[in-house]
């Protein structure tokens, strides 16, 4: 349970808001680079934090995201004409450039100086890692770039999508933490997802369905451990790393490709939920990649043209009751993705959390937000800057292990959390 | 038309939500494994709790099984190991790092005879050494069910909150 203004607190990103603030400390994926992909090219609208921006690539290929809106009428520069190293408003002819600066009022003698007296609010936007990252704070506090290991690895070792979740960031981000829905929600699929299926480590979880939970923190954010029994008096654990405000990663199966995700604000009641694949060591096969084209493992199919899932909450996730009956998808819904998006999205568009019953096993979602608020308030009071921002807490690996019973798993598995150059990801 | 789906997860249809409570109280029981935990628990007692009940386990060694009169309210009365445990919903263990964790067993085998689960907490200060943490989380894992390592005390009440104490 939460009280009200906790809720809000965690819920509320826009702008002139402390969680707002909060997110505006990190780099935030904002785009996928293939939606700009050469210069000149459309513009894209993008939503994030609440805010109405505009992304385009100049003549000379320079990256910019800054109001949507023309200084002079409020038009949409999205019928912006791009050319010439600036975005004309098809209006009455006010040009931009990638800064946002107005670098033409034609209406005005140019000797007047007057468009140097415009410019639009923009923020930096950075290309790593097949995704266009902002950060949307102050410029005097800006962080160095991110870091995760997927971000450096080489672009056939790793695949990355976005889709949009039509409720708010939280909802998404706890059912990221939240290890002991697996066993339920996602119990079909195990044996037969492509991107999962054949691992030695399936097996633990099938013969085991009352896992054990640890939480641990870390410095960007937790640690959080699911332990089955394995055999010679040893536990199997599966090790979810946390890292402020909101990357998750999946523990790893098998020699299956490492995954993991952002759940990042559109507005209050929408986030974008980003997804990843790869692999440290190997390219990634045909054989995955098809596969996560297809909405296999934690990707979906989209409505042609769009991020959003093919399944949505305007076709009723196109359920499947028979399906449900014959226990192929728990709750009717097809592919993990959409099973959790489609019950995360039932609780509506901001869930009230004062009237949720919390139980022992849900410590790790509990302890997320006691570290999310305590951050936000270190930041509101003194200027702390929050967990997570420091590129060296992006350095952690999720992990799948066996380690002796008398063994803490941050200890046992220290390596296998970090990243390691050249060392394959800790999988069983 | 709109999909029964796309109707009832509108931000409108909140407010016709049922606003009726939807489970009853439960009671959670605290139980401080060592002095420094009773200390913290001290503190929490002060506050306005609806549902908890702060205990903490005697000095001297540990029975070798569950006993009726093995446990101590914060004010030092005798309280029922038993019975506490069998009118609890929620049992809830806090130790200090470093410190001996060794009574839970006897905690969990009271837990295990009335088909409660044990939640272990341990209040690791930053900085704590491996071989503290090593040296009270060992005995706890086998009996609990969900185990925290916090840095500071004030998860304790965060946690207690969040479960509606």
């Amino acid at each position: 349970m939460l009280r009200k203004e906790q809720n809000d607190l965690l819920t509320q990103t826009g702008p002139a808001t402390p969680g707002g603030a909060f997110f505006r400390s990190y780099w935030l994926p904002a785009l996928l680079a293939e939606e700009l992909p050469e210069q000149e090219c459309p513009p894209v609208r993008v939503k994030l934090l609440s805010e109405r921006l505009l992304a385009w690539r100049d003549s000379q290929g320079r990256l910019s995201l800054m109001d949507e809106f023309c200084a002079h009428r409020g038009v949409s520069l999205w019928f912006g004409r791009n050319e010439e190293n600036g975005l004309r408003c098809p209006y009455h002819g006010w040009k931009y450039d990638h800064t946002g600066q107005c670098i033409d009022v034609p209406s005005e003698p140019e000797e007047s100086g007057y468009c140097k007296r415009v410019k639009l609010k923009s923020y930096p936007l950075v290309e790593k890692g097949g995704i266009l990252w902002t950060y949307m704070g102050p410029p005097e506090t800006q962080p160095p770039l991110p870091d995760y290991e997927f971000i450096g690895v080489k672009p056939e070792s790793r695949f990355v999508a976005k889709r949009l979740q039509e409720c708010n960031w939280l909802q998404a981000l706890e059912g990221g933490i939240d290890s002991s829905h697996v066993s339920w929600l996602h119990r079909g699929e195990l044996n037969t997802d492509p991107l999962f299926k054949g691992a030695r480590g399936n097996q633990y979880n099938l013969g085991d369905a009352r896992p054990v939970f640890e939480v641990v923190e870390s410095p960007g954010g937790l640690y959080i451990g699911a332990r089955r029994n394995a055999e010679n008096n040893q536990y199997y654990w599966r090790i979810t790393p946390w890292v402020m405000p909101c990357f998750t990663m999946i523990a790893p199966r098998g020699n299956h490709p490492v995954h993991g995700h952002f759940w990042v604000p559109i507005d209050d009641e929408n986030c974008w939920a980003w997804s990843f694949d790869y692999h440290p060591l190997r390219a990634l096969t045909e054989t995955e990649v098809q596969a996560m084209q297809d909405g296999k493992g934690i990707y979906v199919k989209f409505v042609p043209g769009s991020y959003r899932p093919l399944a949505n909450k305007d076709n009723d996730y196109l359920i499947d009751r028979a399906a449900q009956k014959a226990g192929r998808y728990y709750s009717g819904v097809e592919g993990i993705a959409m099973q959790d998006a489609s019950l995360q999205e039932s609780m509506g568009p901001i869930v009230d959390r004062t009237k949720e019953n919390l139980v022992s096993t849900d410590n790790g979602i509990i302890m997320a937000r006691h570290r999310m608020l305590k951050a936000i308030k270190s930041l509101q009071d003194k200027g702390v800057v929050p967990p997570g921002v420091d590129p060296a807490h992006h350095r952690v690996r999720s992990a799948a292990v066996v380690l002796p019973q008398d063994q803490p798993f941050k200890e046992g598995a220290r390596e296998a959390l970090t990243v390691r150059e050249g060392v394959a990801p800790a999988s069983v | 038309m709109l999909s029964e789906s796309a109707r009832a997860t509108r931000a409108s249809e909140s407010r016709f939500r049922i606003d009726a409570p939807n489970a009853r109280p439960r009671a959670i029981k605290v139980i401080a494994l060592d002095v420094p935990s009773e200390g913290v628990l001290r503190r929490l007692a002060e506050g306005a709790w609806e549902n908890a009940t702060f205990l903490r386990t005697p000095a001297g060694a540990a029975p070798a099984q569950p006993v009726g009169g093995w446990l101590a309210g914060l004010a030092g009365e005798t309280m029922n190991l038993i019975e506490e445990i069998a009118s609890a919903d929620t049992i809830v263990t806090l130790s200090t790092a470093g410190e001996n964790s060794e009574m839970a067993g006897v905690v969990a085998e009271a837990c295990r005879a009335q088909g409660k689960l044990l939640t272990a907490l341990i209040l690791d200060a930053d900085g704590g050494s491996e071989a503290n943490l090593l040296k009270t989380l060992v005995p706890l894992r086998p009996y609990a069910a969900m185990l925290v390592v916090a840095h500071g005390e004030d998860y304790v009440e965060t946690m207690l909150t969040a479960l509606r104490a």
